[in-house]
């Protein structure tokens, strides 16, 4: 049986061929009115990785999808340009005909699962290009193996982790052993966990010498990449290394990607350097700025959390609105996934709500807004029982953005999908107007009134959703996943119009995987696991929970693992710059 | 909760040929489409049971007791309104409630309920590829023998889908309970449309994926697995034969009808 070392030794790595050239691609979608890609000029070499950034509709995922012909096969519009493929023009050939040279890893990973048994998924590629069996015996171990998959053969992969998923995805991809590996934003959909795992595996198979190009959100986890592309309206605005790419953050910012916040934090101190980890910033902040060295990791037990952070964390804003007492729940005929839950949220209060999938996060929100009834335990809503309110009268008090916006949207315009909720509500038409107006403004969406909601970007569709429950005037709002799928700019977006709501008096549960969000915005934090509550607290008592986030596959966002370096808690870059000014 | 019907099984009908799982089904189909008479719908959903007992199926069965429920009931009832035939034992404005009306109604619910049930036991005891198989196996196309088992797998994530768009729409108010009938259809508007957007975007996700994956390389593609025919499958293949031929034979000699019982 190969090794995983062994299974991409067959792919023939020579770092002087060409794996990916792009000449001079344009590409118009049919109906639009300026490119997605514009004289788009890249050339990979084999066994390099190519990590392509960028802002939602700068051309990311289009130019992936010209690499296997998915577009122009796919998408009707106006395509110039050549690709070659290992030396090979492409020109001709159809999506099919390219799958044994370019392996591309999709977003959704449930769409891409076609079977019910891993190794049968694995196989799935092989037979369509009418491969024996006995070669594809030959291939699916070695494929499962590189992906940590060993043993899960005869799994059904709907039962798999997102994860384990997209993990299958890849070897399903290996095993027909293309030059090229294209992901496109392959860990968005997945949980800290299933991120790091996917992750892990790309650093993996980088080091064995695939030709990969990663499509990604997250700075961070590109640094390991031979090369960074920033698109910018379908145009190559920076091309070159991440140490060189990432320590222009105006042009990154300008460009909608999030800098990475050890870079940020250097920047910001003086010091002319792209630390590669946590370890290495911490080297040189300490020789740059010796005296705030000394501090000891083991320190941080003994920091104090500064008295004027420690009241803004534990800042009470008013009576309790939500109290859960002793919540147990299971659906039909599985385990429990609510275990003995016991929560209390304040009026005007900003909680995140935390952990793996499966946890229960949502399943808690969905019983706080009426839509599930506790099997045990009982649910106050202002002092009311929400099993006795209709789900429709629990909107009132308690609003909540599912996770997915396209769940709801299917009005013709804008406005009128504002308008929906209040219509049900029986309100009138001139009411019904000032609260979309209002609604509207406070979403920034009121020159979009008469758009269709299909034609919004993700991050308009997510805006729109908040307004649509917005606009009943609830006492708190649940947001699931606000961010998912949305660029730094349309988060950062999304988190400031949270931020005002909270400002404004409204109580924010937002259910969420990503650790900065959770620093920078949240007041306290409520870890989920298995259906337990197991800890509940301030955000920075919170991070200073090393072996609890650890076991709980949460990371505290970079800035704050290098501020515990030096022992204390930062939880944003200022605060971090601050300090170390301060202490110098 | 899990959403597909299959229940990983190692009994002899899991292991069965994929051409005869397939034809069983159709000969469930066939048996059931020949007779009206609930006492001759009698013998094969009594073979349903025992399959559904020998495949360990019970727990498809009982996640859609309701929709069975459902069938035999409402059919019956309706039947009562248009089969007007038979004396009437009870008056009830609309309905004609007489011995042949009542038996008729039940004999059709069974028989949806029988087809029901057929259909759950062949999901719980066939994985999608050895649907594909089985099909091409009675030479249907790959491409449309694809389609089709792949189309199984994608109604339980539509209907997913269905539901929590449904709770959303319930969250801002809405009432899917207002109105007669056809307004409590034309109500369904707005879950439908973000279905239908939903489905159309993860059938196109799908495509992509598919021949991202070579899917349409060749005209038929290799197989993985190796289905060995049998004694099992040709004793089955046997009996389903004889299932078929017998309620053919029930209809034909009348006994499957409903006329005896006038």
């Amino acid at each position: 049986m190969k090794t995983d070392e062994q299974i991409v030794s067959d792919v023939s790595v020579n770092r002087d061929e060409h794996a990916v050239s792009v000449q001079g691609v344009t590409f118009t979608y049919h109906g639009a009115d300026r490119p997605a890609l514009r004289a788009v000029s890249l050339v990979q070499n084999a066994g390099e990785m190519i990590g392509v950034m960028g802002a939602s509709g700068a051309g990311k995922s289009t130019f992936a999808k010209c690499l296997n012909r998915i577009i122009p096969e796919f998408e009707d519009g106006d395509f110039h340009g050549a690709i070659s493929i290992a030396g090979e023009s492409i020109e001709h050939l159809r999506v099919c005909d390219l799958a044994p040279k370019v392996g591309m890893v999709f977003q959704d990973f449930e769409s891409q699962l076609f079977s019910t048994n891993v190794a049968h998924e694995v196989a799935f590629a092989m037979e369509q290009v009418g491969m024996e069996r006995a070669e594809m015996d030959r291939r699916i171990m070695p494929a499962l193996e590189a992906v940590g998959l060993r043993g899960f053969a005869h799994r059904d992969p709907m039962s798999l982790s997102g994860g384990e998923k997209q993990r299958l995805a890849i070897a399903s991809v290996l095993a027909l052993r293309p030059s090229v590996i294209v992901l496109d934003e392959p860990t968005t959909d997945l949980d800290p966990e299933g991120r790091a795992e996917v992750f892990e595996l790309i650093r993996k198979l980088r080091g064995q010498g695939l030709s990969l190009i990663v499509i990604e959100h997250e700075s961070e986890e590109l640094r390991a990449a031979d090369r960074i592309v920033v698109l910018r309206e379908g145009e190559v605005s920076a091309d070159g290394p991440p140490s060189e790419v990432f320590a222009r953050t105006e042009l990154l910012t300008a460009c909608g990607v999030r800098p990475p916040g050890l870079g940020r934090a250097l920047e910001l101190l003086g010091i002319d350097a792209q630390p590669k980890s946590v370890e290495q910033a911490y080297e040189v902040i300490v020789r740059a700025y010796p005296s705030v060295a000394g501090t000891t990791y083991d320190s941080i037990a003994r920091s104090r959390v500064p008295e004027a952070q420690k009241a803004a964390d534990n800042a009470i804003a008013g009576p309790a609105f939500i109290e859960i007492e002793n919540l147990s729940y299971s659906y039909a005929g599985g385990p429990r996934v609510l275990d003995s839950i016991d929560l209390k949220v304040e009026a005007g209060e900003f909680l995140a709500i935390v952990g793996q999938n499966g946890s229960g996060k949502t399943t808690l929100a969905k019983h706080v807004v009426g839509l599930l009834h506790p099997a045990t335990g009982r649910i106050m809503i202002d002092g009311k029982d929400p099993t006795q309110m209709r789900p429709a009268e629990t909107a009132r008090e308690v609003a909540y953005v599912f996770q997915n916006p396209d769940h709801q949207i299917f009005a013709a315009t804008v406005e009128d999908e504002v308008a929906f909720g209040p219509r049900n509500f029986g309100l009138d038409a001139d009411e019904i107007r000032r609260r979309c107006d209002e609604a509207l403004e406070a979403v920034g969406l009121q020159n979009e009134r008469q758009s269709d909601p299909f034609l919004l970007s993700k991050g308009e569709r997510q805006r729109l959703a908040v307004a649509s429950v917005l606009v009943l005037r609830p006492r708190m709002l649940i947001l699931d996943e606000p961010t998912t799928g949305l660029d730094h700019r349309e988060q950062l977006r999304m988190m400031g119009l949270v931020r005002d709501l909270n400002r404004s008096g409204i109580a924010i549960v937002i259910i969420t995987h990503t650790p900065w969000l959770v620093a920078e915005y949240a007041r306290r934090v409520v870890l989920m696991r298995k259906g337990a509550k197991i800890f509940d607290g301030g955000v920075r008592e919170f991070f200073m929970q090393e072996e609890l986030l650890r076991s709980s596959s949460f990371r505290a966002p970079e800035i704050t693992e290098l501020s515990r370096r030096f022992g204390t808690l930062a939880l944003t870059t200022d605060e971090f710059v601050g300090w170390v000014k301060g202490r110098s | 909760m899990p959403i597909y019907l299959y229940i990983d099984r190692g009994t002899f009908v899991h292991r069965l040929h994929p051409t005869v799982k397939v034809f069983s089904l159709f000969i469930m189909f066939w048996s059931v489409y020949w007779v009206d008479n609930p006492v001759a719908l009698l013998p094969i959903g009594l073979v349903m049971l025992w399959i559904a007992q020998l495949t360990d199926s019970w727990p498809n069965f009982y996640r859609l007791r309701w929709l069975f429920a459902i069938l035999v009931f409402t059919t019956t009832i309706a039947w009562m309104v248009f089969y007007r035939r038979g004396a009437v034992l009870v008056n009830i404005p609309v309905f004609h409630v007489s011995r042949l009306s009542l038996v008729f109604g039940l004999g059709r619910g069974i028989k949806l309920a029988e087809l029901l049930a057929a259909s759950v036991l062949f999901l719980s005891t066939t994985k999608i590829e050895e649907f594909t198989y089985g099909l091409q196996r009675m030479r249907v196309p790959y491409r449309v023998s694809f389609a089709i088992s792949l189309s199984f797998r994608l109604v339980p994530l539509f209907i997913d889908s269905a539901v929590t768009i449904v709770d959303a729409q319930r969250l801002r108010g809405y009432d899917f309970n207002q109105g007669g009938p056809l307004e409590r259809v034309r109500r369904y508007v707005p879950v439908v449309i973000p279905v239908f957007m939903g489905a159309l975007r993860k059938a196109n996700n799908m495509a992509m994926a598919l021949e991202a994956r070579g899917f349409g390389y060749i005209h038929e593609p290799t197989t993985f697995i190796e289905y060995p025919v049998t004694a099992a499958d040709i004793a089955a293949f046997a009996f389903l034969i004889g299932l078929g031929t017998l309620y053919f034979m029930l209809y034909w000699t009348g006994i499957g009808r409903i006329g005896p019982l006038k």
